[in-house]
């Protein structure tokens, strides 16, 4: 990724950050909050096959670390592996209409929640946990699917301009 | 052997990445508590746009409630329904600031019952992930605000500050499952440890089995911990399971305090005594 385009992606990650800090955790959706990083993260790994791109997944991670209770590098650790995963299956998949960018998100949300769940049982050891993960585990997966098609468009518009731009 | 590492560039970079991330995870998994000088640098950037969004986000649940409750008027005249609407909206106005007067007269009612210094802070933002329980507070380092100190509201325990920077602090829930607090029930002054238990209650551990424990049983803390003053409301008792053997027995714990809707907190040192009970 380039300097400009860097700091483009990293204002829409830092805009989604704030969203899901404090208006998203307000809205009628119980205990679930829509993982809007993990869409801008899905969006890199399915479009960005470059280093930047990896980095960019391991920032949002951080930037989520830094803003959640979580100990640091345990949302780090699951957008790099939703990162790897989503870019080594887009380069031998085909994943280019909505539904099936959607699917990716969804089984990335199931993906990043798993691995976070194996990271806490290994490192911090908190009892019960997982009954709480478990339970949002499905509704928070299809909260990101169903959001993803507004955010990759809102993406897909941001670079296209970028790219205009540079042209 | 250049060429094999420029064509895997994208995966060797994300191999060493998730090999940083465990490395940075072991580093802290121990204490969660501990300084990160970039979650800092982050939290004070973010948090005027927190403060000025969770601000904009009450004022248009205000204007939303007024139009809501105007959608039946249509028919009426334009006259009428612009007085209306003009009504409503003082009256959400008046509604509010009644309610955020009667928040902060509480919280300063509170406060009189406290020796020491107290901060009072309001919440601007929570945890990105439903399964930890931190809130971020418009106060900092520069307001006084230091790691490790109590989270105080009206109706009891709120938490203790895991994390500050000069003008913002993370605040660790008692619902957290990392949150321990040394408290003691009120009645029987038997002691254990209150930890969070994520769905939104707490429980507290290590109470020895023949301690009298009962469903109903009011928790405050013991102020042995350093952090928290003594005598302060944590909860009351809702399920006392004692199980067929072992040593302990365990309580499940209701939270005085509504976590999910609080609005203000007072941040106090461990050293400030509580003057008088609360209710």
């Amino acid at each position: 990724m380039k300097l400009r385009s860097s700091l483009v992606f990293g204002a829409i990650a830092a805009a989604a950050l704030l969203l899901q800090t404090t208006v998203l955790p307000v809205a009628p959706l119980g205990r679930a909050t829509p993982d809007l990083l993990l869409i801008i993260c899905v969006y890199l790994g399915l479009h960005q096959h470059t280093v930047g791109g990896a980095f960019g997944a391991f920032s949002l991670g951080y930037l989520q670390d830094a803003f959640s209770g979580s100990a640091a590098g345990l949302n780090a650790f699951g957008m790099s592996l939703v990162f790897t995963i989503v870019y080594l299956t887009s380069r031998r998949l085909w994943v280019d209409n909505t539904i099936s960018k959607v699917a990716v998100v969804f089984l990335a949300s199931l993906v990043k929640t798993c691995a976070i769940l194996a990271l806490v049982a290994i490192f911090l050891s908190a009892d019960g946990l997982w009954r709480t993960v478990l339970r949002y585990l499905l509704v928070e997966a299809v909260l990101a699917a169903v959001l993803s098609p507004g955010v990759f468009a809102l993406l897909a518009r941001t670079q296209q301009l970028q790219e205009a731009e540079q042209e | 052997m250049l060429e094999f590492f420029r064509r895997n560039s994208v995966v060797l970079t994300s191999g060493s990445l998730l090999l940083l991330s465990l490395l940075l995870l072991s580093a802290t998994a121990g204490d969660r508590r501990r300084s990160d000088p970039v979650a800092a640098v982050v939290l004070e950037g973010m948090r005027p746009l927190q403060a000025a969004l969770s601000g904009g986000l009450d004022a248009l649940g205000g204007l939303w409630r007024s139009y809501v409750a105007l959608v039946g008027v249509r028919a009426e005249n334009d006259r009428l329904r612009q007085r209306l609407l003009e009504l409503e909206q003082q009256a959400t106005r008046v509604a509010e600031v009644e309610e955020t007067d009667r928040r902060l007269g509480e919280l300063l009612r509170f406060r009189s019952t406290l020796s020491g210094e107290a901060i009072a802070a309001e919440i601007i933002g929570r945890d990105p992930l439903p399964w930890f329980g931190t809130v971020t507070i418009d106060k900092g380092e520069a307001d006084g605000v230091r790691k490790n100190m109590a989270a105080l509201s009206p109706f009891g325990v709120v938490g203790q500050t895991m994390m500050t920077s000069a003008h913002a602090a993370r605040v660790l829930l008692i619902t957290d499952h990392n949150s321990g607090i040394d408290a003691m029930v009120q009645r029987t002054r038997a002691r254990g440890i209150i930890e969070g238990a994520l769905d939104g209650g707490c429980v507290m551990k290590y109470l020895k089995r023949e301690d009298d424990v009962e469903v109903g049983d009011r928790i405050v803390t013991s102020g042995l911990d350093g952090i928290f003053p003594k005598g302060i409301m944590i909860g009351e008792v809702t399920h006392v399971s004692r199980g067929n053997r072992g040593l302990l027995q365990l309580a499940e714990v209701k939270p005085s305090v509504p976590l999910d809707r609080i609005e203000e907190v007072l941040i106090v040192r461990g050293t400030a005594e509580l003057r008088e009970a609360v209710p």
